[in-house]
């Protein structure tokens, strides 16, 4: 059972899992209670553009991911706030011009390959050490920025408008969440893969939800599902030889249809 | 005689969005422990007009000064607090219990003793034995009391409530008016106060300011009252009802 631990590449990718795990479900909270879970799988498309220029100009496409979804959040969140458009359409031009955009890089330079298809559905074998490193790095960032400013964000999410009125700079704070969730999708994409992390972000707090919990509990609840699928998920793909993604996807989805029979209402 | 500091003080404000016109120019003053009401017909700019004074829009033109300091130089919001309309309606499935919602009026402030000044607010508006359950399972009633516990908690000197009545049952509505009364006389808490049924508070408030586009007038109560008002403002013909049940 433990042989795995023995496999560089899988210890890598297991503490890589255990930083995303955390981010996705806290922040994806944040986003779920703002209504704004579709964020999620615009931003995820968006690094797939910055995943195509990576692969195409030889750079890393992990960088070129941050680089091309933090561009890509800040242009959704200015559309939001100053042309007063309807969020979940801006989020749905977002969301099919990047995978437009990104399909035509990858087709003109002749670059559909395996290498796509990992970042496409999640491939732990491609986590290097450095991979970690960044993952790591980025996320301890994430996680004090989002722990430092967390009620102000969850006021925000309850009621912008009084959380405005009662001195909080919601625009500001916007802008940091939609940056952070921008730079955890972009490095959850080996893991998880563009078209899988959404999934993440979104599922085990919809499923915590559904245990009626105040918003500490309800976090808490949402980081132990996501801890409990990315290790399942990444158990079963070792010995199944099954896309990383797809698995862990498939593990938070039980859990979230076991949560639906057990409160039902 | 001596005036009150100011608390709202309002020049030839005006606000027009898409053409059209919600505000013309209007000018008035809200002094330090005044009870204040705002009625108006639906559409006739009030809750524009809170709004404006919150820094929720910006005006069109003129000039708006909260505690003598323009708005844009004002920092001091844990001074106002502001309970929407909303409150009645909101998210059921959200996940907050009552002691979260009371703890989000003191988020900005990050002030010590946080802990006491909850316990405080939430005792003011008798919900601490509600407060490990969630927003969702409470009463209209009770969640209003609620989001005023949240107002009260930064301990502000002036109290803006929007329609605070819409879906609150009649024996909670009483009971909110006699602490809106309380809190007015005996910590002179300044109270403005948005609403169509001013009927029931007519007797508690100093002034009432009836708005619809423009400012009618900023009189005392029972002249505002009068029918030839009523049908100046709502533009039908009204007759007064007496609020026999309320008494002093």
């Amino acid at each position: 059972m433990f042989e795995i631990f023995q496999y560089q590449f899988m210890a890598n990718a297991i503490l890589a899992g255990v930083v995303i795990a955390i981010l996705a479900s806290v922040s994806g909270s944040f986003m779920v209670l703002r209504r704004y879970s579709l964020m999620t799988e615009t931003l995820a498309h968006s690094a797939l553009v910055g995943v195509a220029l990576g692969i195409i100009s030889g750079l890393s496409p992990l960088w070129m991911a941050v680089g091309v979804a933090l561009i890509s959040a800040w242009s959704i969140e200015y559309l939001r706030s100053f042309y007063n458009l309807y969020s979940d359409a801006v989020l749905a031009i977002f969301l099919s011009a990047s995978l437009a955009l990104a399909v035509i890089i990858v087709s003109l330079a002749g670059a559909f390959n395996s290498s796509l298809f990992s970042y496409l559905f999640g491939s732990i074998l491609s986590v290097t050490t450095d991979d970690v490193l960044l993952i790591v790095g980025f996320g301890s960032v994430a996680m004090t920025l989002l722990g430092y400013y967390h009620r102000e964000l969850y006021f925000i999410a309850f009621d912008e408008e009084v959380a405005q009125v009662s001195g909080i700079p919601v625009k500001g704070l916007n802008f940091m969440m939609v940056s952070i969730v921008a730079v955890i999708i972009a490095l959850s994409i080996q893991i998880v893969g563009t078209l899988l992390i959404g999934a993440l972000m979104v599922m085990p707090t919809v499923a915590a939800l559904r245990f009626r919990q105040g918003f500490g509990k309800t976090v808490l609840l949402a980081v132990l599902f996501a801890l409990l699928s990315v290790f399942a998920g990444m158990i079963l793909s070792f010995y199944l030889s099954l896309p990383s993604g797809a698995t862990i996807v498939l593990c938070i989805l039980s859990i979230f249809m076991i949560s639906l029979a057990v409160n039902r209402r | 005689m001596i005036f009150e500091p100011s608390v709202f003080d309002v020049k030839s404000l005006s606000y027009i969005i898409n053409n059209q016109e919600i505000l013309k120019p209007l000018s008035l003053i809200v002094r330090k422990g005044e009870y204040c009401a705002i009625i108006g017909p639906n559409g006739g700019g009030k809750t524009t007009l809170m709004r404006l004074l919150l820094g929720l829009e910006k005006p069109t033109s003129g000039e708006i000064k909260l505690f003598g300091k323009a708005i844009k130089d004002f920092r001091e919001w844990s001074k106002i607090g502001y309970v929407p309309q909303r409150a009645v309606q909101i998210d059921t499935n959200f996940p907050a219990t009552a002691y979260e919602v009371v703890q989000m009026g003191l988020t900005a402030s990050r002030s010590d003793k946080e802990q006491e000044k909850i316990q405080l607010a939430m005792k003011k508006m008798d919900v601490t034995h509600l407060k490990d359950k969630l927003i969702g399972e409470l009463s209209g009633g009770q969640r209003q009391r609620v989001m005023i516990a949240r107002a009260l908690a930064s301990s502000p000197e002036v109290l803006i409530l929007d329609e605070p009545n819409t879906g609150v049952d009649i024996k909670s509505q009483h009971r909110f008016y006699e602490l809106l009364r309380k809190l007015n006389l005996h910590e002179k808490m300044t109270i403005l106060f948005i609403t169509h049924d001013v009927g029931v508070i007519a007797d508690d408030i100093g002034r009432l300011f009836t708005v619809n586009q423009s400012l009618l007038t900023c009189n005392n109560p029972k002249e505002a009252m009068s029918c030839e008002a009523m049908s100046k403002l709502y533009g039908i013909e009204a007759h007064a009802i007496h609020n026999h049940h309320h008494h002093h």
